[in-house]
């Protein structure tokens, strides 16, 4: 009887977990480039079933595990802000930003330009371009980029575009082996990267974050309601036990 | 229950979210203000089963690892520098700057500080001020006999003397340029100050290498565009109400597991 209060404890355990996914999701709404995760389960076979001795043989007990958490990696919105250091990308692409840790990806492309003149990243990490960090000149004004990642300005009084370096953009073959490292940055460890073709930037743009609310939402009352019901079923288990223990000490009178 | 706390972030970051939206509506008529945007990022991640770990001794790879976010927070608020509308008003001292300069002011302390609101006036000693009453840099002085005060593009103010027929110049106001000018601090009265993310002022004039050109008789208005910090208002507010919603799930769950023991 003990097998039943188990499962119900493996499957509150995963539930609880992808009740975290669904509020991380949640809680990160609103932020530039995020990716929703989501959550894998699958059937955990333990050894056969303890407490019961009937003829023929046993049923293995089916336990709930959550296997991984995978990511959407769908496009998410774009939002046209006017600025000209915004941008974002249309494509499977991600930016190389130089981290503390070393070279990190990131689809978050609010970036801005530190005292010195180079692009930076909101936390002041380097975005780096197929020539090392992009760096401009203090008369630099109106840039531009262009859909392949070129960045170009207009130098003091000149009036031809001068190249101040081109946004490098990196594709996976894999992107789920891509971590999350938190501060909306990507590791990859040793995989293989590659310069990406096909995807373009857009200028004057965010990408939002690709988190549905509906279905999130949705996803939240159906986890609550299978908990509510775990528990239930935990609850009626336990009734048994103890209407089974009374039942059987009650001595006839 | 991590969801909890998860959610209580993303709660406390949508709060500083229409924090940041309500001063932008709030200074909708502010000469010369630049509106902000809060900017998000997600927390460090707690990697239950790590993704590329080795699941059999076949050497299989685990595909996807199970990763549990700890929320969000707010990394900055950064302030859009992109040009706002100019509006007439056919005042000789209001100037408005179109380009990258700001009007260089000197504090009563020696200190300068920068500000793209050109609500210029006269104080008792004919000398250009702003609102508060603290010279625009170089400072001009207007004799008191003077009329048609004039400003050009270059930021040379004239004046006609009487008993001339000839405009005379009393000087020129000056611009100043950042490298980085998102990255100076906001000190209220529609000022900012220079940073170490602004990079060191560069003083220049008028039209020349991306300053921008003065028009006089029109002020800068403020960038901030209604209909998109209404919108920015509402989705901020379904964030924190579904924030508010994860709460009170996991809430529920954690009710139904105390309810367990009668």
């Amino acid at each position: 009887m003990q097998n039943a209060l188990l499962i119900g404890l493996s499957r509150q355990m995963t539930l609880e977990r992808q009740m975290d996914v669904i509020a991380n999701n949640v809680a990160n709404a609103n932020t530039n480039g995020f990716k929703a995760d989501h959550s894998l389960f699958e059937e955990y076979l333990n050894s056969n079933a303890r407490e019961d001795n009937f003829i023929g043989a046993d049923r293995r007990v089916s336990y709930v595990q959550d296997r991984g958490t995978f990511r959407d990696i769908g496009q998410g919105p774009m939002e046209a802000t006017s600025n000209p250091l915004d941008v974002a990308i249309d494509g499977n692409a991600y930016f190389a930003v130089q981290a503390a840790g070393g070279e990190r990806y990131t689809r978050d492309g609010k970036f801005s330009l530190n005292s010195t003149g180079q692009l930076v990243t909101s936390d002041g990490a380097l975005v780096l371009g197929t020539g090392g960090p992009i760096t401009f000149q203090p008369t630099d004004h109106d840039i531009n980029i262009a859909p392949d990642g070129t960045v170009t300005v207009l130098e003091g009084t000149a009036r031809t575009d001068s190249i101040r370096g081109k946004i490098r953009m990196v594709a996976f073959d894999d992107p789920t082996r891509l971590t999350k490292l938190g501060a909306n940055l990507y590791d990859i460890g040793s995989a293989v990267q590659q310069a990406d073709t096909k995807s373009t930037v857009r200028q004057g743009y965010v990408e939002k974050s690709n988190v549905n609310a509906v279905s999130e939402m949705t996803r939240m009352v159906e986890v609550m309601r299978s908990y509510a019901s775990v528990a239930s079923l935990l609850q009626q288990q336990s009734d048994l036990h103890k209407s089974a223990i009374e039942k059987l000490a009650d001595v006839p009178a | 229950m991590q969801a909890l706390h998860t959610a209580a972030t993303g709660m406390a970051a949508q709060e500083l979210n229409v924090q940041v939206i309500s001063n932008n509506i709030a200074n909708l008529r502010t000469t010369g203000f630049k509106k902000q945007t809060a900017a998000f990022q997600d927390l460090i991640y707690e990697h239950i089963r790590r993704v590329g770990a080795q699941a059999s001794d076949q050497g299989t790879i685990v595909p996807v690892g199970v990763d549990i976010g700890g929320g969000v927070k707010t990394v900055g608020t950064p302030r859009s520098m992109t040009q706002g509308t100019l509006s007439q008003t056919g005042n000789d001292l209001d100037l408005a700057v179109s380009g990258d300069g700001f009007f260089k002011i000197l504090m009563p302390d020696g200190t300068y500080q920068y500000t793209r609101d050109g609500t210029f006036q006269m104080d008792n000693q004919g000398r250009v001020v702003t609102a508060q009453g603290n010279p625009v840099q170089p400072t001009i002085t207007v004799p008191n006999n003077a009329s048609g005060l004039a400003v050009n593009e270059q930021g040379q103010v004239s004046v006609t003397l009487p008993g001339s027929s000839t405009s005379t110049i009393l000087g020129q106001i000056g611009l100043t340029r950042f490298i980085n000018k998102a990255g100076l601090q906001p000190v209220g009265s529609n000022q900012f100050t220079e940073t170490p993310s602004s990079g060191p002022p560069q003083d220049g004039t008028a039209t020349a290498e991306g300053y921008g050109k003065i028009t006089q008789g029109s002020l800068e208005q403020a960038n901030v565009d209604v209909v998109s910090e209404m919108s920015d208002l509402i989705a901020a507010q379904r964030a924190y109400e579904m924030n508010a919603k994860v709460i009170s799930a996991a809430d529920q769950m954690m009710q139904s597991t105390t309810a367990l023991f009668r």
